[in-house]
């Protein structure tokens, strides 16, 4: 039973890691790269050498105000660095530079699309509470296949900028929580501060959650969750906490403020440590760096150069374009797809054809081979091609997946590909007739079933047709000819 | 080596006329790094085939009349908490044990891009904590002027190195006076520059916002030549300031007329001062003013808080910045630990000495949840109210004239047991660091056999002031007395 049926109210805030797209690391020049042999993208400075001191990456700094504008933030004309300090072996210094009294961002709203079971879409206004940059720790590897008993640490992480977006606990259940991240991850990578790639880490999620009885205005004791990395991942975990939660409470119970981890092999949520535990991290500012100052006129340019923000871009989209609201959304999700559309549509002429066959066979012949959009060798223009040939009858629907696929992995020239692969549609009058008539011939029993009134029949008898030409069999004509030939 | 005015500027000429080789300099300079320095334990790293190389390389610039400055083949120390590629940098501590820096501090760089030879580092404190280089894994540093006497600290072994006549320069550090302390013990001239003069790229940090690299020689304008090579704007440190090197040497001109010198009503107290360390400063006043400097009293209401606030400051900056210190990348780790957390508590106890593990302590405690405020937060207060406090005394002022210590050189061992004691000994010095002023201390005679030091502090960015005055004093004074067998 839900947390909402037996009368209590989740409350979620969530605070999130992000990877800002940078070249190099937030103080150091050594580079952010991914899959790189360990600690070999490394400088002195990640490395906490002795003599070492930190240098603000400029960019950096452009990207956090970029997300702090879009995401209605007031960015400050003055923020601080501070050190938090622990003891760890991937935290190469023994402190982190964050950001803590003096944040660079503060009080912006993302509102959230959710759907609710129904189907019908909703708005969640998420207040955040503030936005700050920090560096990432290194990684403990504890691989008993690089060496039983041994923890190895790589730095190549150690010093890549992030931004923390925190959130108020304005979330109401596990649903809205991963509608949240969804979208502000689309924003994010819209407005290119972060490629956002969960696989890669650079969008990583901790949560914050309470229950209360409904009704009540107080908040509960809430418990952290950490390392949500992926939104299925996200859900789950919530729902199991909410479920533990509500499991102490009605028996009378207080949940214990600590820190928690999921655990999806059992699906339930284990404490790492309780509050009265917690590290001390004694914050205080880094006297090494002063305090970043930002100039009005610059936090005005940031404004100015911001590119088309992703709600704009989805109602743009829909007014622009007509387009249907979740092939609107799924084509503004990031500035890639929505100029791909575009030059797409205005070299097609049919903007709903062209973003329908965008967001269905296109993306599911991509996903099939693992390939993303933005990425793969597929052009504009050659997609354009493609459902020019499908218009005219030259190809069929199927013939232009397989073309798009073969675009899509390695690029080239659509018509060129129609004829090496020989999916020329079969518009021949003699040659499908011969079909359909072998087809008609060895399926009596559909044939009667439709002449019965069964007029679903007819795609079954259309596939038939199909198979028997390869899949090359022009659609149109073949359904006149089938429904002339069972009418008669 | 002489212990006249320009020591540098006179072997540079030499050089020059090719009557010495700076070859025969350098090797100089390590024969009595050997003997005498061996007596004062002043260094605790030599590169003497490094230093040797170095000097050819030097001649055979001069050779093809390409040197680079004044500095070109001159043997210099670098205090060892200032790295060089290839070179170990110890701290003086255990934990750093073995390591080898790949990189290179800016000021040693630039100090060696104007072809100074740098022959090896000198003992400290550990870590620059303390006012004698006694808490040395090295063991205790001693004073040329009487080697049962510290030769201050943490400086010590550079002040050493420069008293006992083995180099005319060296680099050291000054968080809290470190500097010009010791080089009022042993009777030479420190300059501490003003807060972000000198790059601190490549100095293992102390207290970040105290720290600054400056420079221990025998007279103001051998400072001079050397701090103009050091100073300067670096991208690699954002503290520091956005300003050219200085043009320190050319204004040394003698001229102290119409110089307005003030004197702290609260640094001149009887109370807890060496009385013949008193007498020698007022001399040395008097001794400008009869030269046309006029005097005036000026106040420091804040000082008596500046002991508390640097101790506050500097160890919490202390305590984070040695947290790197863990056993896991470089430098020393306990062997056998079954974890994590045995491994950093046995590699940090043995790598530590007490000291350091004192101000660790004390610092970790300073900025601890539910103490943050009325420490930490509570000194950095306090320190802009000592910033405010120079600030007017500077209007009625052009420099400060203060004593540099309390007292003269005290005898190894003598302090080590009352750790306070040890802090107070640092009440003139520490207030330069908080509100991030130059500071200068110069020899200004000798009190029962040992040298006394006169400290002048100057607004920011002002040290060709402080370094004119102190010429100055040199020019009325005459040569200082130099320690025996050191001439």
């Amino acid at each position: 039973m839900s947390a909402a049926a037996r009368g209590f109210e989740v409350v979620i805030g969530l605070e999130v890691h992000v990877h800002l797209r940078t070249r190099s690391k937030l103080f150091s020049p050594a580079p952010v790269s991914y899959g790189d042999e360990p600690n070999h993208a490394v400088h002195p400075i990640c490395l906490a050498l002795p003599g070492v001191l930190p240098v603000l990456n400029a960019r950096a700094v452009e990207l956090a105000i970029r997300a702090g504008l879009a995401t209605g933030c007031r960015v400050h004309e003055r923020c601080v660095f501070a050190r938090k300090n622990y003891f760890y072996p991937d935290l190469p210094k023994g402190y982190q530079i964050s950001q803590y009294e003096e944040p660079l961002a503060t009080g912006g709203a993302i509102d959230v699309p959710v759907e609710e079971p129904g189907g019908e879409l909703r708005t969640r206004r998420v207040r955040l509470t503030r936005i700050h940059m920090e560096e990432d720790a290194g990684k403990s590897i504890h691989d008993p296949a690089v060496a039983a008993g041994a923890t190895h640490v790589d730095l190549n992480r150690a010093g890549v900028p992030l931004l923390e977006i925190v959130s108020e606990p304005d979330l109401r259940s596990p649903a809205e929580a991963a509608a949240y991240l969804r979208t502000l991850r689309a924003l994010l990578r819209s407005i290119e501060v972060s490629d956002a790639d969960l696989e890669k880490g650079q969008f990583r999620c901790d949560a914050n959650v309470s229950l209360r009885r409904e009704g009540s205005a107080r908040l509960g004791t809430r418990t952290e969750l950490k390392n949500l990395n992926s939104f299925r991942f996200v859900e789950a975990a919530l729902e199991a906490e909410i479920a533990r939660q509500a499991a102490i409470l009605e028996g009378g119970g207080a949940v214990a403020q600590a820190t928690l981890a999921y655990d999806p092999a059992t699906r339930r949520t284990r404490v790492l440590r309780l509050k009265e535990n917690a590290d001390d991290y004694r914050y205080f500012p880094d006297p090494d760096l002063v305090p970043l100052v930002i100039p009005a006129g610059r936090i005005e340019e940031v404004r100015r150069q911001l590119p088309e923000l992703a709600p704009r871009r989805l109602e743009r989209l829909q007014a622009q374009y007509a387009l249907p609201e979740r092939e609107a959304r799924l084509l503004g999700e990031s500035r890639a797809t929505t100029e791909f559309f575009e030059a797409a549509a205005a070299r097609h002429g049919d903007a709903r054809g062209v973003a329908k066959w965008l967001v269905r066979d296109v993306k599911q012949v991509l996903a099939e081979r693992g390939l993303e959009l933005e990425g793969s060798q597929l052009r504009p223009e050659a997609l354009a091609e493609v459902l020019r040939l499908l218009d005219a009858g030259r190809i069929t629907a199927q013939g232009a997946r397989e073309v798009v696929a073969v675009l899509a992995e390695r690029g080239g020239d659509p018509a060129a590909l129609v004829r090496e692969r020989g999916l020329e549609a079969v518009s021949d009058a003699g040659e499908l007739e011969a079909a359909v008539d072998a087809v008609l011939a060895e399926s009596a029993e559909h044939v009667a079933r439709y002449r019965a009134g069964e007029a679903k029949v007819l795609n079954f008898l259309m596939g038939q047709v199909m198979r028997r030409t390869g899949g090359k069999a022009s659609p149109g004509p073949v359904r006149e000819l089938l429904a002339r030939k069972l009418g008669a | 080596m002489a212990g006249e005015r320009g020591a540098i500027r006179a072997l540079a000429a030499e050089l020059a006329a090719g009557r010495r080789s700076a070859e025969a300099l350098v090797a100089g300079s390590l024969e009595r790094a050997r003997a005498e320095g061996a007596r004062c334990n002043a260094f605790v790293h030599l590169r003497a085939e490094a230093a040797l190389a170095e000097a050819r390389a030097s001649d055979a610039r001069r050779r093809r009349g390409e040197a680079r400055s004044a500095l070109d083949g001159i043997p210099v120390a670098i205090k060892d908490n200032m790295v060089l590629e290839g070179e170990p940098t110890g701290c003086a501590s255990r934990i750093l044990e073995g390591y080898v820096s790949p990189f290179t501090a800016t000021a040693v760089e630039k100090l060696r891009a104007a072809g100074a030879v740098v022959i090896g580092s000198t003992n400290m404190d550990e870590f620059a904590m303390g006012s004698s280089t006694e808490h040395s894994s090295h063991g205790p540093a001693r004073n040329p002027w009487d080697a049962s006497r510290t030769p201050g600290g943490s400086s010590g072994g550079s002040a050493a190195a420069v008293a006992a006549g083995i180099v005319p320069a060296a680099l050291g550090s000054d968080t809290g006076g470190s500097i010009r302390q010791p080089a009022a013990f042993c009777g030479v001239v420190g300059i501490k520059p003003t807060y972000g003069r000198v790059s601190r790229w490549g100095l293992v940090a102390f207290a970040s916002s105290l720290d600054q690299i400056g420079v221990l020689a025998r007279s103001a304008s051998d400072a001079a030549l050397v701090l103009e090579a050091i100073a300067g704007h670096d991208p690699r440190d954002s503290t520091s300031i956005p300003q050219p090197a200085p043009r320190l040497g050319e204004r040394l001109d003698g001229d102290v007329s119409g110089l307005v010198i003030g004197l702290p009503r609260e640094y001149f107290v009887e109370e807890g001062v060496d009385p013949g360390v008193l007498a020698r400063v007022r001399e040395a006043v008097t001794r400008l003013e009869r030269a046309g400097a006029k005097t005036r009293e000026v106040s420091l209401p804040h000082t008596r808080f500046a002991i508390a606030t640097y101790y506050l400051i500097a160890t919490a900056e202390a305590s984070s910045n040695l947290a790197r210190f863990d056993g896991v990348r470089y430098g020393r780790r306990a062997a056998g630990a079954r974890d994590l957390a045995e491994m950093y508590r046995r590699t940090r106890s043995e790598g530590f000495g007490a000291e350091v593990k004192r101000r660790i302590l004390l610092g970790t405690y300073v900025l601890s949840a539910g103490y943050y405020d009325a420490y930490y937060r509570k000194a950095q207060q306090v320190r802009t109210l000592l910033r405010r406090d120079f600030d007017a005394a500077f209007a009625a002022c052009d420099l400060i004239a203060t004593p540099t210590s309390p007292e003269t050189a005290f005898r190894v061992g003598a302090r080590t047991a009352d750790p306070l004691r040890m802090y107070l000994s640092d009440v003139y010095t520490v207030s330069a660091n908080l509100a991030g002023l130059p500071g200068l201390s110069l020899p200004c005679g000798l009190a029962e056999g040992l040298p006394v030091g006169l400290q002048l502090l100057a607004p920011p960015l002002e040290e060709a002031l402080l370094l004119r005055a102190a010429d100055a004093f040199e020019r009325l004074a005459g040569a200082p007395p130099v320690p025996p067998g050191a001439a």
